[in-house]
């Protein structure tokens, strides 16, 4: 074990749908915006250039797409633990989030199934997410949804 | 926009012209560099994202058969070097290749979904595909064509890992008119 690696999983057995995820509020620093053509090699300049922000009519540079999804991602696995799968998710960039705001993450469980749409009709368990990414104002940035696999009490997710 | 902003031009034309290239499929384009666990965490870092598959090798050993890769960072994966001995611009995704009248753009939505688990040593390749051009709308940002593309990311063995659609939204920034 690694001292503070989320290794504690939800299992699909127990999942009730209704229930509230766990909120996340995560500030952006300038630093953080940076981050993204330096992880994701993304060097459009709106993610970087606080001038070629302004002049999109943007106030200042925002985080890219790869940064919203990964946010996404981390919100759902921080809830689902780490021998859960993202099997689909969906996110509409519907509003920036600009260096100097916190990205606010919440979430509930809308549904709990099995389909056998794996390898050779393998049953899959999943659950569906409908997430909200806001701002610190409340803005609602990036409504998703997004479905994952998990394991049940009886067997894992294969790798 | 000139190119030493961007990276590349964004080329200008009509609706019409957009328009003719709905459909076109571009040639396999591999990957730069292997997934690989390094960028793996700095991409994890950024996210402040403490998954044990991205962290810890013997868990993803066991539980993946390997780190596993951040589902967000797929399109990374796919992006040319910046800059190479051999000089030469690199390639921009086909959705910044379509012509229209919009200077700028920004990305709309992001639909993916995930089929096996992406790990490190894998060496991906893409194809995208240009599905739909809507037609000039009006949004906060200013007026424009929201651009769909539908990408499909195989590793070296020829099997489908992911496949998304994106909408991208190539716009006339109005800051000028305020």
């Amino acid at each position: 074990m690694i001292a503070g690696v989320s290794y504690t999983q939800c299992y699909w057995d127990d999942v009730e749908p209704g229930e509230a995820l766990p909120r996340v509020d995560d500030e952006i620093t300038y630093r953080r915006v940076i981050m993204n053509p330096a992880t994701t090699w993304d060097y459009f300049p709106g993610h970087h250039d606080p001038e070629y922000a302004r002049s999109q009519g943007q106030p200042t540079i925002y985080v890219n797409t790869m940064h919203v999804l990964g946010f996404v991602d981390r919100f759902a696995t921080d809830w689902a633990g780490p021998r859960s799968f993202i099997a689909k998710r969906k996110v509409a960039l519907q509003r920036s989030i600009f260096a100097g705001d916190t990205m606010v993450g919440e979430g509930r469980v809308l549904d709990k199934r099995t389909d056998a749409a794996g390898d050779g009709g393998r049953v899959r368990h999943l659950v569906d997410l409908e997430i909200t990414v806001k701002n610190q104002h409340g803005d609602l940035c990036c409504p998703a949804a997004v479905t994952l696999e998990l394991p049940s009490r009886s067997r894992k997710v294969a790798g | 926009m000139g190119i030493e902003e961007t990276g590349y031009e964004i080329p200008v034309g009509t609706y019409e012209d957009a328009e003719a290239m709905v459909g076109t499929t571009t040639p396999v384009r591999f990957g730069e560099v292997d997934v690989n666990v390094p960028m793996i965490r700095h991409f994890a870092a950024m996210a402040h994202d403490a998954n044990a598959g991205y962290w810890d090798d013997e868990f993803a050993e066991e539980q993946w058969g390997g780190v596993i890769a951040p589902p967000g960072m797929l399109m990374t994966w796919l992006i040319p070097i910046e800059w190479k001995p051999s000089g030469g611009r690199p390639v921009p995704l086909l959705t910044a290749q379509v012509p229209l009248p919009g200077d700028t753009l920004v990305n709309a939505s992001n639909e993916a979904e995930f089929y096996r688990p992406i790990r490190a040593g894998d060496h991906l390749n893409v194809v995208e595909e240009l599905t739909e051009v809507s037609e000039a709308k009006r949004t906060v940002l200013g007026v424009g064509h929201f651009v769909t593309t539908v990408s499909t990311y195989r590793r070296q063995d020829g099997e489908v890992v992911a496949r998304t659609t994106n909408v991208l939204f190539r716009f006339t920034s109005e800051e000028d008119d305020a």
